[in-house]
């Protein structure tokens, strides 16, 4: 499981509150979490138990089942983030869309439907974290250079560089999914928003001045790879 | 309402012919009582023979013997009134009782209008000109009338006169006609609209009233049928996809448990290899029940036409991209070789489609490329223009699919949608999933052999569904 593991030690300490009727399920998901090295975890079977475990012991992100004995997933999470401001992930049986519509809709951070694949959650949970708790995000190490995304800056060879508001974002979404291809798509999105048609061409104007940035020899990059016709994908150390 | 201007063109021809033949028979019918009429000469002209068979001679009054038969026969008898005296003169042997033998002006105007002792009388000027014959019918013979007279312009004009009583005439049964068939056609119009509407099975319900009553309401009770029928057809569709919907849901949480532990035993290097392998086989047959739990439950709903569509505006391109962003990013050991053919996402224009499910179609695509070839091979995602359309379109060397094997998966339908055997070989959900995507967003798939060997499939949408801007 040390591939999940990016610099990020830190999101192990982080608590977390399984809530789910299944007394397997809950077993299986805490045997997983111990195994990737989280230590901090509470579990609940029904939303009461939720509620005060959410009061009493502060979690840091909530993993919530919809059907309770006792009342629904989402009215849950209503309750839970008129008191508290924690990530939260819905996993659950339901998979139509608009039960999935209705989670992320209500502001969930990410929906799973069961079945899920062990490390497919972990790496879910560890993405929420290191999302939400940004500011305790340490710097993520690149061939030639580290970024800072607490600060927005790229640290090379001592030298600060600041990104801009595109670059961040674009550096982000890549992050968010290194040693994967991001489609040019995805990126124009990440950038621009909602109608992110028409911008490829700023879109390489930007890689370029990234590059410029984050590699020792922007001509031959090795951190930022261009996967022709279809997008890029950054490599990133210890991954 | 097409029908009802054909049932008025078709009433008007009717009115039409039968104005013209009422008119031909009604002349037949005249000449034919006419015809029988007239068996001989006309009372005038019996008056005028007389008066030409009748002259005075210096022996006396002659009458040609001919013509004296002739009055006998049919009972008429005759005299010679002499302009000066105003005496009768001549007379023939009997004359009915009270004709006087001497007349005054106004006696002779009397009679030249009417009856003379009840005898139809008829007048004639002599052939000497110095006397009126006059003959006397038997009574009942003639029905004079002789008193009315018309203006002369009446009489000058009525041939316009008669040509406009026609046509005011034809003009007020027209109007009637028209008045009875609107009447006619009012109530008819909302049984037309209730027949019209039967086949879509949204007929409203048509009043059951006026002159057709019994028909609107036989109508109305096969409108209620059909609607029955259809909510009925309806309900058991939809009770079929909650059951599949909901035996899915079921399935997911033990399922959870099966995949989870396997994935962790898969990794769990305390166990000895060949355990691990089974994890491993256990994993991949487990997200494999997943897959098709998700396909089930996505087919039956798009069959059903239970699957809520999000429509948007869809960049083909965009979408093709990212599902062969993703292929690459799932093919962990390299095995497939993804080439990208697509041009820049602006130059193939926007579609109205779901994302999701354009998505979940294109990678369907790929998902049967890597399962028909596990040993890997080289992929192409394409998306080019075509005469009709866009298309987005999966090719692969692999080892594609026989002559036979395609005509089976053009021609026949799918075991979930057939009511046949089961005897065919079943295929995955995948394609026919693909298939519906394309049905709900207008489209078509299109697979071909590809020589030497290897499948391709395209997904075509249609320039009409492209240019929905």
């Amino acid at each position: 499981m040390n591939d999940t593991v990016l610099n990020c030690d830190y999101i192990r300490q982080k608590k977390i509150l399984l809530v789910d009727d299944e007394t397997e399920i809950l077993k299986m998901i805490v045997n997983f979490l111990k195994e990737d090295g989280y230590t901090q975890i509470h579990t609940a079977k029904t939303a009461a138990e939720a509620a005060a475990a959410v009061a009493d012991w502060e979690p840091d992100i909530a993993v919530l089942d919809v059907m309770l004995p006792d009342g629904n997933g989402f009215e849950l999470f209503e309750q839970i983030r008129r008191t508290r401001n924690m990530p939260v992930l819905f996993l659950t049986a339901r998979g139509e869309d608009e039960d999935r519509i209705r989670g992320l809709g209500l502001g969930a951070d990410d929906y799973m439907v069961k079945p899920f694949l062990d490390r497919e959650l972990l790496l879910r949970i560890g993405n929420i974290l290191r999302r939400y708790y940004k500011e305790e995000d340490p710097l993520v190490l690149l061939a030639g250079s580290r970024i800072d995304f607490s600060r927005a800056e790229v640290i090379k060879g001592g030298e600060h560089l600041p990104l801009t508001a595109k670059e961040y974002e674009i550096l982000k979404a890549l992050w968010k999914n290194a040693g994967r291809i991001v489609t040019i798509d995805q990126l124009c999105e990440a950038a621009w928003g909602d109608n992110p048609f028409g911008y490829e061409n700023s879109l390489m104007a930007h890689i370029r001045r990234i590059r410029e940035k984050i590699e020792e020899n922007p001509s031959r990059p090795v951190s930022l790879i261009t996967v022709k016709g279809l997008g890029y994908r950054l490599m990133v150390e210890g991954r | 309402m097409r029908s009802i201007a054909k049932l008025i063109r078709r009433c008007m021809g009717i009115l039409l012919i039968s104005t013209v033949l009422v008119f031909a028979l009604n002349i037949i019918l005249f000449l034919i009582v006419a015809v029988g009429q007239v068996p001989g000469d006309g009372p005038w002209t019996v008056a005028e023979k007389t008066a030409a068979a009748l002259k005075e001679t210096e022996s006396g009054w002659t009458f040609s013997e001919e013509m004296e038969e002739e009055l006998e026969k049919q009972g008429i008898w005759a005299m010679y009134i002499d302009d000066y005296t105003l005496q009768v003169k001549w007379h023939t042997e009997e004359l009915p009782e009270g004709v006087p033998m001497e007349y005054t002006a106004t006696d002779i105007s009397n009679f030249t209008r009417g009856y003379l002792a009840g005898s139809p009388v008829f007048t004639a000027e002599a052939q000497d000109g110095k006397g009126l014959v006059a003959v006397g019918f038997p009574e009942g013979r003639y029905w004079k009338h002789m008193r009315p007279a018309w203006d002369y312009d009446l009489i000058k004009n009525s041939p316009y006169i008669v040509l406009g009583a026609v046509g005011a005439n034809l003009l007020l049964v027209f109007l009637i006609y028209v008045i009875a068939n609107t009447k006619l056609l009012r109530s008819v119009r909302p049984l037309v609209e209730g027949i019209q509407a039967l086949p879509s099975g949204m007929g409203e319900h048509i009043k059951e009233k006026g002159l057709l009553s019994d028909l609107a309401k036989k109508i109305n009770q096969a409108s209620e049928i059909l609607r029955a029928q259809k909510a009925e057809l309806r309900k058991r569709e939809s009770a079929r996809a909650n059951w599949i919907s909901g035996v899915s849901h079921d399935i997911r949480t033990p399922l959870s448990m099966v995949m989870g532990y396997a994935g962790q035993m898969e990794g769990d290097m305390s166990l000895s290899e060949e355990n691990r392998r089974k994890a491993t086989v256990i994993r991949q047959q487990s997200l494999k029940i997943k897959n098709l739990v998700n396909d089930l439950n996505l087919a039956s709903k798009l069959e059903y036409h239970m699957q809520p569509l999000h429509m948007e505006k869809v960049s083909l391109v965009a979408v093709a991209r990212q599902c062969a962003a993703d292929f690459i990013n799932a093919d962990v050991d390299g095995r497939y070789t993804l080439e990208w053919n697509g041009p820049e996402t602006e130059s193939v224009p926007l579609v109205s489609g779901d994302k999701d499910l354009l998505v979940r179609a294109v990678t369907n695509l790929l998902n049967n490329v890597q399962s028909h070839n596990p040993d890997g091979c080289r992929v192409c995602v394409e998306v080019c223009g075509r005469e009709e359309g866009y298309a987005v379109a999966v090719e692969d060397d692999g080892i594609g699919i026989r002559e036979e094997e395609l005509e089976k998966l053009k021609s026949i339908p799918h075991y979930m949608m057939s009511d046949g055997g089961t005897e065919e070989p079943r295929h995955g959900l995948g394609l026919l999933i693909v298939q519906q995507i394309a049905a709900v967003h207008g489209g078509e798939v299109a697979f071909k052999a590809v020589s030497p060997h290897g499948l391709r499939v395209e997904i075509l949408f249609k320039r009409s569904e492209s240019e929905k801007m």
